[in-house]
């Protein structure tokens, strides 16, 4: 594994940076917890890595927060993230999913930016915004931004909707429903061990009711069961116009086989299709439940 | 033996702790020598073909490669405890790891770069990866330099032992029950990866190694009968060793080879593995498929155990094919069994070799016994710690391979755990809900007091002092983390009666250090214990005189505290404490006809008339005794015993366990250091635990699969239960202050207590390891189709 790095330390600098290898190799890194395991997998001779750390602008470590929704920047740490009030308090989804991410080292380092880009079927904090049904801000070459929904942002195992002359520079959460009043919302990850582990599959979902507990808006994300994470929008749908109190086991049911119908797991060392699917079906109907969180 | 003990049985932290946490420490892998190459090995691509040609010229021509070597280039014998293991392969290939030429380089990237130009052709075969397959008559053979000594060509080694009379025992069971439990692949994943740096002086044709291993005097004479050379050519320093776990017992390929390369450049060279390296090409513990039958007569009692064990054995032998040793103790005397018939083979096959780990084998017995003793209790409608109680060792008990346990804390361990864990409480678990609790039992019995395997299972000390009062102690034993150079250190002081930080040890030098067998079979703190024992003892006598005639007086009866021996008043048999306190509140500077100081005795011994040096040594050998060729004989000096009781809680939505609550009972004898002891009984149950529930090395096709961390689930320390340890101290009379050995018995019966615990939440029968979710899963989906069926 050997390559150059450059560190840009402001946005100008970076565009610079970009515009000046476009003919060449070259790829971003963050905190590098993926870049670096992937470059030793395949080492790639005469590469340049832009090192997007030290870039100290708001557009990439802000948290902004609008009538319309929240904004913060790809370059937020899991840490950051995790021990974010308004996150933890609004977007439980998504502070569970950095909170279980890796382990405290890696959460240092780890950015959000990252875990989208990487664009991994097990990405913890994607799966996340995907239930919250994020956009994602890409920067150009050119300085012009763009919107792109994060659904649609991922195209398969490990690949994105990026270009070579644009980068991911923040992340759009938009705001609850006005008329919602309680939320559900949570991130179930099963795996082996309590730290360092990568999903054998996932849940994320972000339900919003109304002050009588009735179901107005739902978002439910799968991982690690598809080639990119998926968002279950019919599962989510059926949900609506439904009390979140008053599902019935049959109706748990119905919802669980209805996520499932994203799911098209493969066998790996990790675990089997039909493990994959066992579990994500349980786990979708334990959202009802009042032990819905995985023991572990 | 003192009574009053002032520094055994304290808390003291390790004293290397600091500089292991600060990296002061020096490893292998900080070693740096002037004019140091790097060296790397190029292994098969394939785990059994033939190999047509070896093509390294490409790789000689590679500016910054200094040295390229193959079987060829080399005059070695085969190493492995059975010799049937070749350093370079030649003309065929065996197993993945296979090493077929050897790099040195000025760095790391040109010696991996020359890798890449070694052209190597290779004719693929079809191998064997099943021991059963490789048994089958028409199995071609897998290692061509052991053969016809056994009744097939694949078998590397065999065992048969017998007590009692089977027919008999058989007839007066009223249950008889068998199964057959298959054990995993694991492996050590030791801290520091496979490290070896040697250097070899052509002036005087000395070879200078610094290794890692457990066993630093066996490994001398094996080098030396790998590489023809005199053994006392070369010399083993080993530095901080990163983890041994019995990884380090054998002596394996990339160490010769390192020696040669440096032989071959007159320059040091390193090896140092990649972790990826590190999973491939490290020995594992044995995989086995344990058939085993046992029975109990209608009150419960124990009546015969007959067992059958295939080990996949890999494509060569290490130590660990003798795991019987210590397996065929678990089944022969853990509890009372009045007949037991064993068999173990160990097979050939095209898989990566197995070695020796922690529990040497026992872990495997003590999971298929353990859960075995479970589904008696079931059909005999009794309850799993009375059964177990009832059967339990004893003190006193010649077991019918003829263990003698002089001390025998198996029953308090029993009651212990079953107490405190309220096991009779909690073992019917509630029907419904998602997470279900379930609590399990399991006990083990181990080696204490070394093992009588070798010619001597001995250690040599040598202890001095210096004329400012500090002591050395140089001893045989080695370090590999578990904190032996502490609780010597603490031997010295307490018997001494100096200042722990007044005590060096030397440790890590082959040509300094005396004799020890090796640091396995938890023998540590008691036979290098005892020996130094012995030569404080000696060394005493010594100081005792000149003290004696310092003092002008005819005594030798002497109490060494505070830096100061003393007079002891002989009259009453009580030592002259309160002479003593009046004395220390004295100024010191007025001579007192009570006491001496150490540094001073040591002075007039060196400076006085006639001249004579504090120093000391002693060999201690245990009491031990061989076993004779039926196996029979006690061959421990003393014996362990521990109980566990753990609570699980399964999720019957992911068929995840969560261990919550893991009750231990030690019999460890004494304890000498309770905080070292904790460090043992932590370390070793997350390491039993990996081993019940989540760690296996994947092998297809003699591929390893999963050669990293990401997917080798190994716990961390996230997933340390609630450990509640309870040592129980029996005090024998063998071990140092009354102490056996502690190392390995943590993790031995962790995982049996677990997968007792998982069936008793869910109703189900596990007779694999490890007890992964999709198995559970597996088995609560099965239970509800025969329920179905059954409806
Ligand atoms: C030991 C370990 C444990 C892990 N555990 C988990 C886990 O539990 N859950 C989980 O989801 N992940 C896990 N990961 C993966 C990884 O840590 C996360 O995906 C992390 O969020 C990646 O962020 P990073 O900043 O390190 O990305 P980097 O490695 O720096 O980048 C990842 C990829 O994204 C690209 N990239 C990064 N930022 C941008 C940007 N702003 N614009 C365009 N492209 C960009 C890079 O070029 C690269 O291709 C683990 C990794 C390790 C090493």
């Amino acid at each position: 594994m050997d390559f150059n790095i450059i560190t840009p330390v402001t946005v100008k600098e970076l565009l610079g940076t970009m515009k000046k290898f476009q003919k060449k190799k070259f790829r971003f890194g963050a905190g590098c917890t993926d870049l670096l395991m992937e470059l030793k997998r395949n080492p790639e001779e005469n590469l340049t890595v832009i090192n997007l750390s030290r870039v100290k602008d708001p557009l990439f470590t802000g948290i902004k927060k609008s009538a319309a929704g929240f904004r913060f920047g790809a370059m937020l740490t899991a840490h950051k993230i995790m021990v974010n009030e308004e996150i933890r308090n609004n977007f439980k989804v998504l502070h569970e999913a950095a909170e279980s991410l890796a382990s405290t080292q890696i959460r240092q380092v780890a950015t959000v930016g990252g875990n989208v880009c990487t664009a991994s079927p097990s990405g913890d904090m994607a799966c996340a915004l995907v239930a919250l049904e994020a956009d994602c801000e890409i920067l150009g070459i050119t300085g012009k931004k763009g919107m792109v929904p994060i659904t649609g942002f991922f195209t398969g195992v490990r690949k994105t909707v990026l270009k070579k002359n644009e980068l991911l520079c923040g992340i759009f959460v938009p705001a609850k429903n006005k008329k919602s009043k309680n939320i559900y919302s949570g991130f179930v990850k099963i795996g082996t061990r309590q730290s360092m582990e990568c999903s054998v599959v996932s849940l994320a979902y972000h339900i919003q009711a109304d002050a009588g507990g009735k179901i107005i808006h739902a978002g439910v994300a799968i991982g690690s069961s598809a080639p990119t994470i998926r968002f279950a929008e019919d599962a989510a749908h059926y949900l609506v116009g439904k009390k979140f109190e008053n599902i019935s086991v049959n109706e748990r049911k119905e919802f669980a086989a209805r996520v499932l119908t994203y799911a098209t797991p493969i066998d790996d060392l990790r675990a089997t299709a039909w493990y994959r699917k066992e579990v994500l079906f349980n786990i979708s109907k334990a959202i009802f439940e009042n032990d819905a969180k995985n023991s572990r | 033996m003192k009574k009053n003990l002032k520094v055994i049985g304290k808390p003291i932290p390790k004293h290397d702790a600091r500089s292991r946490i600060t990296g002061e420490a020096v490893y292998g892998h900080d070693i740096v020598l002037p004019h140091m190459l790097h060296g790397v090995i190029l292994r098969t691509e394939h785990p059994s073909a033939i190999i047509e040609s070896i093509d390294v010229s490409a790789a000689k021509k590679l500016p910054g490669v200094v040295c390229v070597i193959t079987a060829d280039d080399v005059d070695v014998n085969n190493i492995s405890y059975k010799r049937d293991h070749p350093i370079l392969k030649k003309n065929e290939v065996n197993c993945i790891r296979d090493e077929i030429a050897a790099v040195a380089a000025e760095t790391k990237e040109i010696a991996r770069q020359a890798l890449k130009l070694i052209k190597v052709k290779y004719k693929i075969r079809k191998g064997i990866y099943d021991p059963h397959e490789a048994l089958k008559k028409d199995a071609p053979q897998i290692n061509k330099f052991i053969g016809g000594k056994f009744s097939n060509k694949n078998i590397a080694e065999t065992f048969h032992y017998e007590h009692g009379n089977l027919a008999e025992e058989k007839k007066k069971s009223a249950v008889t029950i068998t199964r057959r439990f298959t054990l995993p692949r694991v492996t050590h994943a030791c801290m520091a990866t496979s490290n070896i740096t040697a250097h070899y002086t052509k002036t005087d044709k000395k070879l200078l190694l610094y290794s890692s291993t457990q066993v630093p005097f066996l490994y001398q004479r094996d080098m030396a009968h790998a590489l023809k050379m005199n053994p006392s050519d070369i010399r083993i320093i080993q530095p901080v060793i990163g983890g041994g776990f019995g990884s380090k017992l054998d002596m394996y390929p990339f160490e010769p080879i390192c020696a040669l390369l440096s032989i071959k450049t007159g320059r040091p060279v390193q090896i140092l593995y990649s972790r990826e390296e590190e999973f491939i090409a490290s020995p594992t513990r044995q995989p086995m498929i344990i058939d085993l039958t046992v029975g109990a007569d209608a009150k419960g009692n124990f009546t015969f155990r007959e067992i059958n064990i295939i080990k996949d054995n890999g494509a060569y032998t290490s130590w660990g094919a003798t795991t019987p040793f210590v397996i065929m103790q678990a089944f022969s005397s853990l509890y009372k069994i009045p007949a037991c018939c064993f068999d173990a083979m160990a097979v050939y096959t095209n898989n990566v070799f197995a070695g020796s780990f922690r529990g040497y084998g026992n872990p495997q017995a003590t999971f298929a016994l353990e859960r075995m003793i479970d589904l008696l209790a079931d059909e005999l409608g009794m309850g799993k710690a009375e059964i177990r109680l009832l059967n339990a060792n004893e003190k006193g008990e010649v077991t019918g391979q003829g263990l003698h346990y002089e001390t025998c804390g198996h029953k308090e361990c029993l009651e212990t755990v079953i107490a405190k864990s309220h096991f009779k409480k909690k073992k019917s678990p509630e029907k419904s809900g998602r997470y279900k609790r379930g609590i399990g039992l399991a006990s083990m019995l181990h080696v204490g007091g070394g093992a009588k395997i070798y010619r001597s299972d001995g250690c040599g000390t040598t202890v001095k002092i210096d004329p400012y009062g500090f002591c050395t102690v140089i001893t045989g034993s080695t370090e590999i983390g578990q904190g032996s150079e502490t609780v010597l250190a603490m031997m010295a002081a307490e018997e001494l009666g100096i200042d722990l930080n007044k005590i060096k040890i030397i440790n890590t030098d082959t040509d300094v250090k005396p004799w020890d067998v090796g640091v396995h079979a938890s023998r540590t703190s008691f036979v290098a214990g005892n020996s130094l024992l012995g030569a404080i003892k000696i060394l005493k006598e010594k100081l005792n005189k000149k003290a004696a005639q310092l003092l002008n007086t005819n005594d030798s009866y002497f109490d060494y505290e505070n830096g100061n021996i003393y007079l002891q008043n002989t009259n009453g048999g009580e030592p002259a404490n309160a002479k003593k306190n009046s004395v220390l509140k004295k100024n010191s500077e007025i001579p007192d006809s009570s006491f001496v100081k150490l540094d001073k005795v040591v002075r007039e011994m060196h400076f006085g008339e006639p001249n004579e040096l504090a120093i000391a040594s002693y060999f201690y050998e245990p009491s031990s005794k061989f076993q004779d060729k039926t196996f029979k004989g006690n061959v421990s000096g003393t014996y362990a015993f521990a109980s566990q009781s753990i609570e699980v809680e399964v999720d019957t939505y992911t068929g995840n366990v969560k261990v919550l609550d893991i009750y231990v009972a030690q019999d460890v004898g004494k304890v000498l250091n309770p905080l070292l002891l904790d460090g043992q009984i932590e370390g070793g149950i997350l390491q039993g635990v990996g081993y019940a529930l989540s760690e296996e090395l994947l092998v297809k096709e003699g591929r390893i699969l999963n050669p990293n961390f990401h997917n080798y689930k190994m716990l961390t320390a996230a997933d340390i239960p609630n450990i509640h340890f309870y040592p129980v101290e029996t005090n024998d009379k063998q071990g140092p202050y009354g102490a056996k050995g502690v190392g390995e018995a943590p993790l031995i019966p962790t995982a049996a207590a677990i997968a007792n615990a998982v069936c008793n939440a869910l109703a189900i029968e596990l007779l694999d390891l490890p007890v992964t979710p999709e198995k559970i899963l597996k088995a609560l989906a099965e239970k509800e189709k025969l329920k179905k069926q059954t409806v």
